[in-house]
């Protein structure tokens, strides 16, 4: 169980536990999750709108989907911080999910059997840096407003500070000096894909059929949500 | 492994006698004079003027001269080969070593034996029910960012400084190597997030932080730490002066810590050093302070973290601790605790 790698470091059996079983047992459990969560969704279907039309319902559903993705209506003083620091937080995640180099090699050589040209390091620090800052930011005022804190609940919590986690020890292995640290970090990550499919990180997948069916319920009626 | 081992110590072997060679060639090229007298005269023949060694033993050159080169780097263009001012940074950093963690260990001495003898200040008269907004949603944001990154900078700077006492003998040389890596990482990403955050902190709570002459009371009464009452405005001599102590600290630790996280913007290792030390000793003396500040903050004083949690504090608590500021708001008290915290939420403190 004590192979080495090639700086010379013992690899422990906890690393090879993280990569190997509990990866493959998370990245089932997070494949499967979430087609049955989507699934499951939409066969829900939607009752019969008995209501006379105005105006397209797709039409509002699409507008619903793009003007939630920017502050509008008057309400950007209200939503500005929220809005800011989201975007931060989302796209930071994004580039580092999907750009950091480290990562782009796991998914060649584990998932999908090819790349693409990763981020430069600096890059990939800045994007890790901002997208820190969201989630502090976004975290602190869920604590801190009193309207906010008041509507959230524990899920929100696990979700957001196991996200926190993942990001915090894949910041610890970034030197890859120690093959336990990258074992750590992937142990988060593979409890993160178990949680993802049962909690509101979901959301993921799901915000973009949330938007969509809100704005056509309400654009059928000749509403701009 | 051993073929490797012997092949690493050959070619460092050829590499130094390669630039002791540059060095002494191109220490002849570059300076001329210095192989001759002042008159113009060889000094290979065995005439020592002026410092010149006889006898050629080091190419005419004297051995003061050769290293004060291979020390600058004169020599040819290359990079100093020994850099004497690496000498100052370590005699300057042992020091704060030992001193910083005997100043961090006393704080704490004193802090748990206060705790121990007075105990938690509770309010006096009780809870009253009754709120008076205290700390915007703005304000309690960046205190709580910056309060996040002092942890996250703080352990990780401590395990830098102190690890290699204080951790090696709990998790061993392998171990401790694994968390001084961790403790860097999180430390170099971290930290450049702090610069907004002291900025931020500056600007949401500048406003009340002046010196004024009534502060004096408030340090001749001991702070109401000893049983006797000091009155105060919205922010006490203490907080004040851990606002400004926060502020000055925190642009030491930005401006130094830039420094060394950005050695691609052209820092000298002579400047990198310099900014290490001071950095050293401003962490030091901030998270001396800010222990009390957060001793105080949490357990030290009922009431106090509400405030900063919520926005509200007890009307009691402000009576007896911040009179002056209450009486100032005294008709914003109320009980409908909500409505007092969306009050605060809206800046409206």
């Amino acid at each position: 169980m004590n192979d080495a790698n090639q700086s010379g470091h013992a690899i422990p059996w906890f690393t090879d536990f993280a990569e190997g079983p509990l990866w493959y047992v998370a990245a089932t459990v997070f494949v499967f999750g979430v087609l049955w969560r989507i699934v499951g969704l939409l066969a829900l279907g939607r009752g019969e709108d008995k209501s006379v039309p105005k105006q397209s319902g797709m039409a509002g559903g699409i507008k619903a989907i793009l003007l939630h993705s920017v502050p509008h209506g008057g309400f950007f003083t209200h939503t500005a911080f929220h809005v800011i620091a989201g975007y931060m937080f989302h796209i930071g995640l994004f580039a580092l999910l999907f750009f950091a180099a480290p990562h782009v090699d796991f998914l060649r050589e584990r998932v999908l059997g090819f790349g693409w040209t990763p981020l430069p390091d600096w890059a990939f620090i800045v994007a890790a840096q901002i997208s820190f800052a969201g989630l502090i930011l976004l975290w602190v005022r869920r604590v801190a407003d009193p309207v906010i804190r008041r509507l959230k609940d524990a899920h929100d919590y696990i979700g957001s500070g196991l996200t926190f986690l993942v990001m915090l020890t894949g910041c610890f292995a970034l030197q890859e000096s120690r093959p336990v640290l990258a074992g750590i970090h992937m142990f988060t990550v593979d409890i993160w894909l178990i949680y993802f499919p049962f909690s509101r990180l979901m959301h993921a997948f799901t915000f973009l059929f949330s938007r969509y069916y809100t704005g056509a319920f309400y654009g059928r009626r000749g509403v701009t949500p | 492994m051993v073929r490797n081992t012997g092949i690493a110590v050959l070619c460092r072997a050829v590499f130094v006698c390669f630039v002791f060679s540059l060095l002494t060639v191109f220490s002849i090229d570059v300076n001329p004079a210095s192989a001759q007298s002042p008159a113009g005269r060889d000094v290979s023949q065995g005439e020592s003027l002026n410092g010149a060694v006889p006898g050629n033993t080091t190419g005419g050159v004297s051995d003061s001269e050769f290293w004060r080169q291979v020390r600058s780097g004169a020599a040819g263009g290359l990079v100093p080969l020994v850099q004497s001012q690496g000498d100052e940074w370590s005699r300057w950093r042992g020091p704060l070593q030992t001193y910083g963690g005997w100043i961090l260990a006393v704080v704490v001495g004193i802090i748990l034996i206060y705790f121990a003898i007075r105990g938690r200040m509770r309010i006096e008269g009780g809870r009253t029910g009754m709120v008076i907004p205290r700390f915007s949603l703005t304000q309690r944001v960046a205190h709580w960012v910056i309060a996040i990154l002092f942890v996250i900078l703080g352990l990780s700077g401590l395990a830098i400084m102190f690890g290699r006492f204080v951790l090696i003998p709990v998790f061993g040389k392998d171990g401790f190597a694994a968390i001084a890596s961790l403790s860097l990482q999180a430390h170099n990403l971290f930290g450049p997030l702090f610069v907004p955050a002291v900025i931020a902190l500056f600007i949401t709570f500048l406003r009340g932080n002046g010196f004024k002459m009534h502060d004096l009371k408030w340090i001749m009464k001991g702070g109401g730490f000893f049983g006797v009452h000091a009155s105060s405005e919205k922010y006490n001599f203490g907080e004040k002066s851990w606002f400004w102590w926060a502020i000055l600290t925190g642009i030491a630790l930005s401006v130094t810590g830039l420094i060394m996280v950005l050695p691609g913007l052209g820092f000298e290792r002579g400047t990198m050093q310099i900014a290490n030390v001071i950095h050293t000793a401003a962490a030091i003396l901030f998270m001396a302070v800010g222990i009390g500040h957060m001793y105080v903050g949490t357990i030290g004083i009922e009431g106090a973290l509400e405030g900063m949690t919520r926005g509200t504090v007890d009307v009691n608590w402000a009576k007896e601790h911040h009179d002056m500021w209450y009486e100032q708001h005294a008709d914003e008290a109320t009980p409908d605790v909500a409505a007092a915290e969306a009050q605060a939420a809206d800046g409206k403190v």
